[in-house]
C-alpha cells in the first residue's frame, strides 16, 4: 500500500525551528511504522535521524509520537496507524530536541536515577537467595516489564509543565522496589517522592497508562505509591 | 508564563483521550472559580472600605452580561465538584484504574443532571429579575 509519510524534520546546524518533511513510500500493511522510517532513511533520504536498537518492542529506543500520541515505532503495524493514507511522525515531548525524531533522555534517566532504581538491603544474605513467595514476587510484577522507552513520562501533562518532576516511569521504577519485600530502601525512595516534585504532581490524567507499549497500569501503581505515602503502609 | 505557554502548546500537541481533556477543564474551571472567589472578596471588602464603589459594582453584577456569567459560573463549579471526586476516588482506590474511562463519562454525565434544572431555575430567576412579572407568569 502506498503511504503518506509526514516527518518533523531538524536539523540544528541549518533549521531555525522544525519543519514537516513529507515521503510518499510503499510498505506493506503488516510493517511496522519503524520500517517505514527505514525505507525513508535507506532510499530516500539518509539524513534522517531516529533511535532504535533491537526494532521489537524490547529496548525502548523508538518510543515517538505517532499521529500526535506517543508509541513505540517498532511495535505499531502500518495498517494501525494510517489515517486517510497518511501517518505524522513526531518526536516524544517534554524533553530537549536532538535533531529530527531525536530528544535528549538524560532529563528522563535522570529521574530515574533519582529513585534508587536498585535493591536495597544491606544484610547479609548468607550462602543463599533471598527467596520470596509467588505472592510477593507478583506485588510488584507490573513493574518490572518496564523498559524505559519514556512514553509514559513524556505523554504526561505534569511533565511537559514542568521538567523537575520525576514523571511516571521513575515512579513505577520506586514501585517495583518499594513493593519488593526483599527490598529495605522504601522509606528513602518515598522520601524522594513525597516532595513536592514526587508524586504529587500527578493529575491522575491517564495518558501514561493509555500509552506504555508494555501496558502497566501505570496510574494504578503511582496511585499505590500514594497511598503508601498517606497510609504509611506498604503492603 | 514559560511554563503556562509551553503546557497550553503541548496540551495542544499531544492527541490526548478523555482524562487529557478532563484535566483541562479542571484546571480552566479551577481558574473560572477563582477569579470569582478573587473578585467576590475584593467586592465584598468594599462594602466595609469603600461603600459607593461596592454599590457600583453591585449595579455591574446585576447586568445581563453577569447574569450569563453567573450561569457560567454555577456550571464551572458543578462541573469542577463532579470531576473533583472522580479524580478523589481514583487515587484513593488505584485499582478502580480500568473504570477511568467509565468514570469520565459518569462524571460528564452527573454534572449535565445536576447543571440542567440548576441553569433552567437560574434562567428563570435571571428572566423575572430583567423583565418582571412576565417571567415570574411563565415560571408559575
Amino acid at each position: 500500500m502506498k503511504v503518506h509519510l509526514k516527518i518533523k524534520r531538524f536539523n540544528p546546524e541549518k533549521d531555525k525551528k522544525p519543519y514537516w518533511g513529507e515521503y510518499d513510500i510503499e510498505a506493506d500493511e503488516s510493517d511496522r511504522v519503524l520500517d517505514a522510517l527505514q525505507t525513508v532513511k535507506w532510499t530516500i533520504d539518509g539524513a534522517l535521524n531516529f533511535r532504535r536498537s533491537c526494532a521489537h518492542g524490547i529496548c525502548g529506543s523508538d518510543a515517538m509520537r505517532i499521529n500526535g500520541r506517543n508509541a513505540l515505532a517498532c511495535k505499531l503495524l502500518i495498517r494501525d496507524a494510517v489515517h486517510n493514507g497518511a501517518i505524522t511522525v513526531e518526536p516524544i515531548l517534554g524533553l530537549p530536541l536532538i535533531k529530527d525524531l531525536i530528544v535528549d533522555m538524560e532529563p528522563f534517566f535522570a529521574h530515574y536515577r533519582a529513585v534508587m532504581p536498585f535493591l536495597v538491603n544491606n544484610n547479609e544474605p548468607g550462602e543463599r537467595e533471598r527467596l520470596q513467595s509467588q505472592e510477593q514476587r507478583a506485588r510488584y510484577d507490573d513493574g518490572t516489564k518496564c523498559i524505559l522507552c519514556a512514553c509514559c513520562t513524556t505523554s504526561c501533562p505534569s511533565f511537559w509543565a514542568r521538567g523537575e518532576y520525576v514523571g511516571p516511569a521513575a515512579i513505577v521504577q520506586a514501585h517495583r522496589f518499594i513493593f519488593d519485600s526483599r527490598d529495605e530502601g522504601a522509606a528513602d525512595r518515598l522520601e524522594v517522592l513525597v516532595e513536592p516534585d514526587g508524586v504529587w504532581r500527578c493529575r491522575t490524567v491517564f495518558n501514561c497508562t493509555e500509552v506504555c507499549p508494555r501496558d502497566i497500569q501505570v496510574t494504578k501503581l503511582i496511585g499505590e505509591v500514594k497511598q503508601a505515602l498517606v497510609t504509611g503502609k506498604i503492603d | 508564563m514559560g511554563t503556562l505557554f509551553t503546557t497550553v502548546r503541548d496540551t495542544l500537541r499531544y492527541k490526548g483521550r478523555e482524562g487529557q481533556w478532563l484535566w483541562v477543564l479542571h484546571r480552566i474551571s479551577g481558574l473560572g472559580i477563582l477569579f470569582y472567589l478573587i473578585l467576590h472578596v475584593y467586592d465584598m471588602s468594599l462594602a466595609y472600605f469603600n461603600v459607593p464603589v461596592h454599590e457600583q459594582m453591585i449595579a455591574l453584577f446585576k447586568t445581563p452580561l453577569f447574569s450569563v456569567l453567573e450561569l457560567a459560573l454555577a456550571v464551572l463549579l458543578i462541573f469542577h465538584a463532579v470531576n473533583g471526586v472522580r479524580v478523589a476516588l481514583l487515587d484513593l482506590r488505584p485499582e478502580l484504574w480500568a473504570k477511568q474511562q467509565l468514570a469520565t463519562r459518569l462524571a460528564l454525565i452527573i454534572t449535565v443532571v445536576i447543571a440542567a434544572p440548576t441553569i433552567i431555575i437560574m434562567i428563570i430567576y435571571t428572566i423575572n429579575a430583567h423583565l418582571g412579572p412576565v417571567a415570574t407568569t411563565i415560571a408559575r
